[in-house]
């Protein structure tokens, strides 16, 4: 997880595989938070989430709101953007827990009244995300091709 | 020369496996043999001595005091634990380097493949199964294909990405139908030119499509699954990404279930730190 306010710089997480990256940015107070998750729910191992609440979609989430919100970040100005979620060629559910790392975040969100501006999610694809803080402007690359713009 | 040859070709051009190395796979294939007659084997390489030595003494690995000797780090941490060291120090160099065609950097590859290994132990441990040597090694270099395939794979890249997208192929289909070879079964083909155990070979020629090995399974399998929760993770994926399929049969005969899966993730975070101790094997 990251917070900046540095104008000149760039928030960035490598190859997403069903992992997540959300990305928040308040355009007025210039800030933005980055979040890096692995897995849905902190309930797999509540003494683990404690340790390392980024590794989860339920304790990462809130506390990277809360934390852009200590460098003037407001909830109703935030931009929120999200990506990854990839899955392997799987129907039977075993694997897929891209989807379930996506429905735990829409299920939070959808909770505290929070949209979801644009999104970049599923497939087979391994993605970076990156956020231009003096934009605002989130950038996605799927391994292999051009980076391309959220 | 057709592709198939040329990549044929290369493979070969492969720097050949330490024979110390070699020798110690054999010895524990061997139930006969006892623990110091490995040691003692590798003892002789005073390079890989010295490798095993510095990644002991990293910080990473946290042990109370400096160790000196083989024996000295067998007696801290066990036969298991050197031989795995051991073992990535002498692929690191092979497949630390960059794999272009796949999309990797540097070291993106060796930090995939020491993820698998970790999960090897992870998922033994979880399983409670015997350790099993093989395994650890199996997972390190089960992309060795790779290593040769990727500049092939870089030069066709447009017509596999077509099949794989379009058609929804699993990226091992499409280098099989455009290159005439897919990475794992060029794994098969090197670590056999390297003399390794049949087992292994096994586990590296059908860690994609497990259900078709037919010996081994239980190796075949857990390499599968080390494998594809690597690739799940994210960590050192490429242009293949997660274009592999999934089977439940593995699940199934291991009785796992979706939140075991999640736990194994959870455990490999833990782990990360293992990761970069044996990556500094290199």
């Amino acid at each position: 997880m990251g917070i900046s306010q540095d104008e000149d710089g760039s928030l960035i997480t490598y190859s997403l595989g069903s992992c997540i990256g959300v990305v928040i940015y308040d355009p007025v107070a210039r800030v933005g938070g980055l979040l890096h998750y692995m897995l849905p729910e902190s309930n797999l191992d509540p003494q683990k989430a404690l340790k390392k609440p980024y590794m989860f979609a339920d304790t990462g989430i809130p506390l990277l709101f809360k934390e852009s919100y200590r460098f003037g970040g407001v909830k109703n100005r935030l931009i929120v953007k999200v990506a990854g979620g990839a899955q392997i060629l799987d129907d039977s559910g075993f694997f897929n827990i891209g989807k379930r790392n996506y429905m735990a975040m829409r299920k939070l969100l959808w909770k505290n009244n929070i949209l979801i501006k644009a999104e970049d999610v599923g497939g087979q694809v391994s993605r970076t995300v990156r956020l231009e803080m003096s934009t605002g402007e989130v950038w996605i690359k799927y391994s292999g091709e051009e980076e391309k713009k959220l | 020369m057709t592709t198939l040859e040329l990549i044929i070709q290369s493979s070969s051009q492969l720097p050949p496996f330490p024979a110390v190395i070699n020798k110690a796979l054999e010895l524990i294939n061997k139930p006969t043999s006892s623990i110091q007659e490995v040691v003692e084997t590798i003892q002789y390489d005073q390079a890989i001595t010295a490798d095993v030595l510095r990644v002991c003494n990293s910080a990473q690995f946290g042990l109370r005091r400096p160790v000196s000797s083989l024996n000295e780090a067998l007696m801290y941490l066990g036969f298991n634990q050197l031989f795995n060291i051991m073992m990535s120090g002498a692929v690191a160099g092979t497949i630390g380097r960059a794999v272009s065609g796949y999309d990797l950097e540097t070291g993106e590859l060796w930090k995939h493949s020491v993820s698998s290994a970790i999960l090897s132990q992870i998922l033994t441990e979880a399983l409670n199964r015997a350790p099993n040597p093989m395994l650890f090694t199996a997972a390190l270099i089960h992309d060795i294909g790779k290593v040769v395939l990727h500049s092939h794979v870089q030069q066709q890249f447009q017509v596999i990405k077509t099949l794989v997208r379009d058609q929804n192929r699993s990226f091992l289909d499409a280098e099989k139908e455009v290159l005439g070879i897919d990475h794992a079964e060029l794994g098969a083909l090197i670590t056999k030119n390297w003399n390794f155990p049949e087992e292994m070979i096994t586990a590296i020629r059908f860690h994609h499509t497990p259900l078709s090995a037919g010996i081994h399974q239980e190796t075949v399998y857990q390499i599968y699954l080390c494998d594809l929760i690597a690739m799940l993770t994210g960590i050192g994926g490429g242009v293949d990404g997660l274009s592999y399929q999934g089977y439940d049969e593995v699940m199934n005969y291991f009785q796992l279930a979706e939140k075991d899966i999640e736990r194994f993730i959870a455990q490999l975070g833990d782990e990360l730190h293992k990761v970069e101790a044996l990556m500094g094997a290199q």
